[in-house]
């Protein structure tokens, strides 16, 4: 018998039940759509992560005080804040005449907060952060309006501001914020750009910023010293030597600060697959049990899908006997309700992908951008389809090996 | 009496033998068939050594009271079973040892099955039950139309082709049965009882039938317990008790 008859035959047998078919896939749809949704939510979450925090498009690391394992507990922080010292632009220039792998590399300060005026409009609060031009290119800063710093106003220490769009909106309403001027703790600076509008990371608004150049930070706000410690970041020659890059600046950032083989480094580097990989460590466990849950609705619907095969298999014993005293081999007989279970399983995935997409449109749209990936939906039908056959074998099964005679005499 | 499970394996080298060197030409051949049902500790014999030939073109009615064993008969003969002993050849093929799936063929390919129910499928019509035999034959779609298609026209339905079961008379639903039975081309037309659900015209008429498919050359064999039904053949086989008690031939 040919696989296209014996799909046919499914097809036909499912829609000749059409509400039976259904409530019975319920439980499937419903697994289906709930470990999919959790799925392009972890996703969604991975690649904002990818995109707001690690800036994995940008593609840069960023040499600081502090790495990732120093955060691990409290004793390690208080161990890292003894042993590590500040970055200073001292060490910022001995790398730079070093460092033969690196493309961009530019120091930049942490932020302070600051009261912003112009006319009677005041902003309180507002991060300002100091930083060499060329780390408008390194960061890929995506300018709205103006420009970014340039060298000259940077070693001038010019009083110029690149600004965030909440800023921007907030005391330029008009939207002539380019070339205006707003005041600094009480210091005149002229506006030259404003960066496109982010929104927010977890809530927090990432468009309430202002940015002046590094050496203006320094003259107007003080020291670069404490929290307005230095970080650099860099970029590699070729993307495909960024590890070697990263690699590079690390050793001789522990030639400068005279450390021996073997021993720890007294500084941090942050590449974008230190951040994915700290949020894999964090978060892998929290990730599994989330698909994990949902997954049991899965497993319910395939003994659902089991069961109802089972009573199909009992009501339609005397059309197994007929099919079988015209011919139907076992294995025919076996295809028949496996393919059955299989097709019906498969549609209940494209239902539950269906569901779980307009469900992602949904909390993409209030909550947060949810990612459906094209692998996503083919594990869900696939597994589906495995579903159906773990569901269907042992009632195809029951079915191919009933006796002819037996079963033509059934009613 | 002896018990069929000791004489096996004498059997099977007797077999062997035959089936290399004298396989009978007749196109149904069975010798010697037992079919005995272990119930619990008893042995249950529905057939006691039955031995005949039946040969190409003929038309037989195999006759006999309920639990004579004819049902178990036309259950070897249409290889739904297979004997406990003995030897079953139809078209010089041994089927008493075949395996399920090799039976399957064989039922396919050489046995026209009627019912005294009709067995149709209540959700196909008409053409769609008919095709069932070609389809379990591996025949690709368009050929398999074409030959239900003159199958049913054969049982006079041409007009009848899309209706489902529960849309045509007891009659009708008995010749697409018929033609279901003959589409594939078998050897043998194998009726049980196929007027035993219709009323006495229809009965009739199906008989009618049956004879001019026996005309045109169809072998035919009918398992009934009414002799006027087993009165149109022209060899009647009476069975009881698991035995043939008569063979005998209708003069027409």
């Amino acid at each position: 018998m040919k696989f296209i008859e014996t799909l046919k035959l499914a097809a036909a047998a499912i829609w000749a039940h059409k509400l039976r078919s259904a409530l019975t896939l319920l439980g499937m749809v419903i697994g289906v759509a709930a470990v999919v949704v959790v799925v392009s939510l972890i996703q969604g979450f991975n690649a904002y992560i990818d995109e707001k925090i690690a800036n994995i498009g940008a593609k840069s690391y960023t040499i600081g005080r502090f790495s990732m394992d120093d955060f691990k507990d409290t004793d390690s922080i208080a161990a890292a804040q003894r042993r590590n010292k500040e970055l200073t632009l001292e060490d910022f220039e001995f790398l730079k005449t070093r460092l033969t792998l690196t493309d961009k590399f530019a120091a930049g300060a942490r932020p302070q907060r600051a009261q912003i005026k112009r006319g009677n409009e005041i902003l309180q609060d507002v991060a300002i952060d100091g930083k060499q031009p060329l780390m408008g290119d390194i960061e890929k800063v995506d300018v709205a309006d103006g420009r970014y710093f340039t060298d000259v106003e940077n070693n001038e220490a010019a009083r110029v501001a690149f600004i965030g769009s909440d800023v921007a909106d907030k005391l330029f309403p008009n939207g002539d914020a380019v070339g205006g001027e707003i005041f600094i703790n009480s210091l005149p600076y002229r506006v030259v750009g404003v960066r496109t509008a982010k929104g927010t990371v977890f809530g927090m608004p990432q468009d309430t910023f202002v940015t002046v150049p590094l050496m203006s930070y320094r003259r107007n706000f003080g020291a670069l010293r404490n929290w307005r410690s230095v970080y650099f970041q860099g970029t590699a020659k070729d993307d495909k030597q960024f590890e070697d890059a990263v690699d590079e600046a690390k050793q001789w950032m522990r030639v400068r600060r005279g450390l021996e083989k073997g021993e720890k480094d007294n500084f941090g580097v942050f590449t974008p697959d230190s951040i994915t990989g700290l949020r894999d460590r964090l978060f892998g466990t929290i990730f599994i049990v989330a698909i994990a849950v949902p997954a049991i609705a899965l497993v319910i619907g395939a003994i659902v899908v089991m069961n109802i095969m089972l009573v199909s298999v009992t009501e339609r014993t005397k059309e197994i006997g007929i099919r079988k005293a015209l011919g139907a081999r076992r294995a025919d007989i076996l295809k028949q309700f496996l393919v059955e279970a299989v097709v019906l399983t498969i549609i209940g995935g494209f239902a539950g992908v269906v569901i779980a997409w307009l469900l992602g449109i949904v909390v993409s749209m209030y909550v947060i951008q949810t990612y459906l990936s094209l692998g996503a939906i083919g594990l869900a039908i696939l597994f589906s389809g495995g579903a159906g056959v773990a569901a269907g074998i042992f009632p195809a099964w029951k079915a191919a090996r009933l006796d002819p005679i037996e079963a033509l005499r059934a009613d | 009496m002896e018990s069929p499970t000791t004489v096996e394996p004498q059997a099977l080298e007797h077999g062997d033998l035959l089936a290399h060197d004298a396989v009978p030409a007749a196109l149904i051949s069975m010798r010697d068939i037992w079919r005995t049902y272990e119930m619990g500790a008893e042995q249950l014999h529905a057939l006691r050594g039955v031995s005949f030939d039946v040969q190409r073109g003929e038309y037989l009615a195999i006759i006999g009271p309920s639990g004579s064993g004819k049902s178990t008969l036309m259950n070897l003969i249409g290889c739904l079973d297979t004997p406990s002993q003995g030897r079953y050849w139809i078209n010089s093929k041994l089927v008493s040892e075949m395996d399920d799936d090799e039976l399957a063929r064989i039922r396919n390919q050489e046995i026209g099955f009627v019912f005294q129910t009709f067995n149709l499928l209540a959700r196909a019509t008409a053409l769609h039950n008919v095709e069932l035999p070609l389809i379990y034959a591996g025949i690709s779609s368009a050929e398999r139309h074409e030959r239900a298609e003159r199958a049913l026209r054969n049982v006079e339905l041409g007009d009848r082709m899309t209706h489902r079961p529960n849309e045509l008379s007891g009659g009708q639903r008995q010749r697409v049965a018929i033609a279901r039975a003959l589409v594939n081309n078998p050897s043998i037309l194998l009726a049980d009882e196929p007027t035993g659900a219709l009323d006495t015209k229809t009965s009739y008429e199906i008989m009618e039938l049956f004879e001019r498919l026996h005309e045109a050359g169809n072998t035919i064999i009918v398992v009934t317990h009414e002799h006027d039904i087993a009165a149109r053949a022209h060899r009647i086989i009476h069975i009881r008790d698991g035995q043939i008690e008569r063979d005998e031939r209708v003069e027409k």
